[in-house]
C-alpha cells in the first residue's frame, strides 16, 4: 500500500513539474520565437549577475511582477464566480494530464510501475469531459467581471468551444475504432507496431483526416490563433480576462500555456506514437541497452565539450566589449557545458556497456520519456509557429468552418473508417 | 468507499438541486445545477460505471449546461444589481449539512454490518461502454432513432421560428 501511494505521488509530482517547467519555457519561446519570425531581437534585458540565457530569465521577472502587482477588481462583479473562474481554468488545465502516459513501464526490483498517473479505461472520454468543463472558467469569468468586453469575449469563447467540441470528439472516434479501445495507454501501445514492416502504425498514418480535424479543433479549444477571436486585442481588448489583474490574470495566462502543453501531449500521444521511438521497439532497446547507453554517453559528452569550447572561444573574443557583468555569461555557460561533458565522459569509467536488467529498464524509460517530451516540445512550438505566421479568422468564418466544413468531414471520416474496418476484417 | 461515494454524491446532488431552485439569479441556478450533475456523476462512479459517470459530466455538465448558460447570458446580459452582493453560501451549506451527517453515520453503521455491495443488484456488465452501446444500438434502436428524428424536427422548428417575421415560410 505504502509503495503504491509513493509511486502515485512521485508520478503526480513528475507530471506537475513537467507542466510547470514547460509553461515558462513556452512563454519564453513565444516571445523569442515571435521576435525571430518578425526579425526582432526579443527580450534580452533581465539578468541575474549578468547571466541572461537569451531571455530565459524574463519569465522569473514576469512572475515576480505579477505576484507583487495590486489586485484591481471591478466593483460590480459577481464576487464568488469572479474569484472562482481563474481557479477552475487552472484546475481543468492541470487535471487533464492524469491519463496521458509519459512512458511504458519501469521495472525496479521485480515491480512493474506503469508510467501514467491514472490508467482509466475511459481515459479519452475523461479528457473530453474535463476539457468541456474548462468552458465554464472562461464563460463565467467573462460574465462575472461585468464588463462588455469580457462579456463579448466569454460569448465568443463559449460559441467556439461548443462548435469545436463535437468535431474534436468525432475526429477521435475513428481512432478509437481502429485501436478498439478508449484507453490512452493501449492506443499508444498499439502505435508501436509497424505496417508492412517499415511504416510505424501511428495515428496520423491510420487516420490522416482525423488528425487534421483534431489539430484544428484543438487550436480552437485552446483559443489560439487562427481561432483567437476570444481575446482579439483590436476588437475586444483582451477578451474574457480584460478585468483581471495580478495573480488572477497570471492563472488565466498560465492556464493558456498549460492547455497548449496538454494539447501538444495529446497530439503526440494519439497521433504520433506517444513515447514510442519509431523503429526502436522496447525489446530492441533492452537487448542493446549497454551499447546504446555507452554510445549516447560518449556522444553527449563529446557534444558538451564542443559546446564548451565554442563558449570559451566567444568569451575570449568578447572580452572588453561591454565592460560590465554581461561579459561573464559565455564563460559561465562554457564552464557548465564543460562540467556536464566531463561528467558524462567520466561516467564511461563505470562500464555502462555491461549494464544490468534494472539499468536497462531505466535506460529504456529515460529514452522513451525523452522521446515523448521531445514530441510534446515540437507540437508546443508548432502552436507558436502557427500563431505568428497564420492570419486569424473572423468570427463568422470560425463558425462556418466549424459547422459547415469540419462537422460533415468528421462524419464522413467516421463512416469511411467504419466501412474500411468492416471490409478489412472480413 | 462505495457507501461514502453514494452518500457524498447524493449530498452534492441534493444540495445542488435545492440551491438551484432557491437561487434568484438564473446564472447562479445554472451553476448550482452543474454542481448537482457532478454529484450525479459521483453516484454513477459508486455504481462501478466510470463510463456513465464520465458521460454524465461530458454531456450534461459539459455540453447541455454550457448551452443553457450561453442562452441565459445572451438573454440576461452582464451581472445585474443584486448579483454582485456577497454570496449567500449558507443556503446550500444548510441543505448539505444533514446529508453529510447521514453519510458519516451511515458509512459508520454499514462498516460494522455485512457489506451490501452494488454488485448483487446490478446486471452483468452494467455501465460498460459495450453494454451501453448494445442497449442503444440493438435493443432500443427504434426508440433511439425516433428520439433522434424528434430532436431533428424540433431543431428545424426552432430555426423556422427564429427567422425574421417576413421570411417565415407560412406567411
Amino acid at each position: 500500500m505504502v509503495p503504491l501511494v509513493l509511486e502515485a505521488f512521485a508520478k503526480i509530482v513528475f507530471m506537475f513539474l513537467l507542466i510547470m517547467g514547460f509553461v515558462p519555457l513556452l512563454i519564453w519561446a513565444e516571445r523569442k520565437g515571435s521576435a525571430f519570425i518578425q526579425d526582432r531581437t526579443g527580450p534580452n534585458r533581465a539578468a541575474v549577475l549578468g547571466i541572461r540565457l537569451a531571455g530565459l530569465v524574463h519569465p522569473i521577472a514576469d512572475v515576480l511582477k505579477l505576484v507583487f502587482k495590486e489586485d484591481v477588481v471591478p466593483a460590480q462583479r459577481h464576487r464568488f464566480l469572479y474569484a472562482f473562474a481563474p481557479m477552475l481554468v487552472m484546475v481543468v488545465a492541470m487535471s487533464t494530464y492524469a491519463v496521458i502516459p509519459f512512458g511504458d513501464y519501469l521495472e525496479i526490483g521485480g515491480r512493474r510501475i506503469p508510467l501514467v498517473v491514472a490508467d482509466l479505461k475511459v481515459g479519452m472520454l475523461y479528457i473530453l469531459a474535463i476539457a468541456s468543463l474548462g468552458t465554464y472558467g472562461v464563460a463565467l469569468g467573462g460574465w462575472a467581471s461585468n464588463s462588455k468586453y469580457t462579456f463579448l469575449g466569454a460569448m465568443r469563447s463559449t460559441a467556439s468551444m461548443i462548435s469545436y467540441e463535437i468535431t474534436m470528439a468525432l475526429s477521435l472516434l475513428g481512432l478509437f475504432m481502429i485501436f478498439g479501445t478508449l484507453q490512452i495507454t493501449q492506443i499508444v501501445a498499439g502505435q508501436g507496431e509497424l505496417i508492412w514492416g517499415w511504416l510505424p502504425r501511428w495515428g496520423i498514418v491510420v487516420q490522416p483526416v482525423g488528425f487534421l480535424l483534431f489539430i484544428a479543433a484543438v487550436y480552437a479549444e485552446t483559443n489560439r490563433t487562427p481561432f483567437d477571436m476570444t481575446e482579439r486585442d483590436s476588437e475586444i481588448v483582451a477578451g474574457y480576462h480584460t478585468e483581471y489583474s495580478s495573480l488572477k490574470f497570471a492563472l488565466f495566462f498560465m492556464a493558456e500555456y498549460a492547455h497548449m502543453v496538454v494539447a501538444a501531449a495529446l497530439i503526440a500521444a494519439l497521433f504520433f506514437g506517444g513515447y514510442q521511438i519509431p523503429w526502436l521497439p522496447r525489446s530492441l532497446l533492452e537487448a542493446h541497452a549497454g551499447m546504446l547507453l555507452t554510445g549516447s554517453l560518449a556522444a553527449g559528452g563529446g557534444l558538451s565539450l564542443v559546446v564548451a569550447w565554442l563558449y570559451f572561444r566567444r568569451a575570449r573574443r568578447e572580452r572588453g566589449w561591454y565592460n560590465d557583468s554581461r561579459e561573464r555569461e559565455p564563460g559561465f555557460l562554457g564552464a557548465v557545458a564543460a562540467l556536464v561533458g566531463l561528467g558524462l565522459l567520466g561516467s564511461l569509467t563505470l562500464a555502462p556497456w555491461s549494464v544490468g536488467a534494472a539499468g536497462a529498464s531505466i535506460f529504456v524509460t529515460v529514452a522513451q520519456t525523452g522521446c515523448f517530451i521531445a514530441k510534446v516540445a515540437f507540437f508546443a512550438w508548432l502552436f507558436i509557429w502557427v500563431r505568428w505566421t497564420v492570419p486569424s479568422f473572423r468570427y463568422d468564418q470560425v463558425m462556418r468552418l466549424g459547422w459547415q466544413i469540419m462537422l460533415p468531414v468528421g462524419l464522413l471520416n467516421l463512416a469511411a473508417t467504419a466501412v474500411w474496418l468492416v471490409i478489412a476484417h472480413r | 468507499m462505495e457507501t461514502f461515494l453514494f452518500f457524498f454524491g447524493g449530498a452534492v446532488l441534493l444540495s445542488g438541486g435545492i440551491a438551484a431552485v432557491a437561487s434568484r439569479s438564473a446564472v447562479n441556478a445554472a451553476c448550482w445545477l452543474v454542481f448537482a450533475f457532478l454529484g450525479a456523476a459521483g453516484l454513477f462512479a459508486a455504481l462501478h460505471a466510470p463510463f456513465l459517470a464520465v458521460l454524465q459530466v461530458l454531456v450534461y455538465a459539459g455540453a447541455v449546461m454550457v448551452l443553457f448558460l450561453f442562452v441565459i447570458m445572451m438573454l440576461e446580459g452582464p451581472v445585474m444589481q443584486g448579483e454582485s452582493r456577497r454570496p449567500r453560501l449558507w443556503l446550500p451549506l444548510l441543505a448539505m449539512a444533514p446529508a453529510v451527517v447521514i453519510a458519516v453515520v451511515a458509512s459508520r453503521a454499514l462498516r460494522t454490518a455485512a457489506p451490501v455491495g452494488f454488485d448483487t443488484v446490478l446486471p452483468d456488465g452494467f455501465g460498460q461502454p459495450l453494454r451501453v452501446s448494445w442497449l442503444l444500438l440493438q435493443d432500443y434502436v427504434f426508440a433511439f432513432q425516433m428520439i433522434a428524428i424528434l430532436l431533428l424536427v424540433a431543431m428545424v422548428g426552432a430555426l423556422a421560428l427564429g427567422r425574421s417575421e417576413r421570411k417565415r415560410p407560412w406567411q
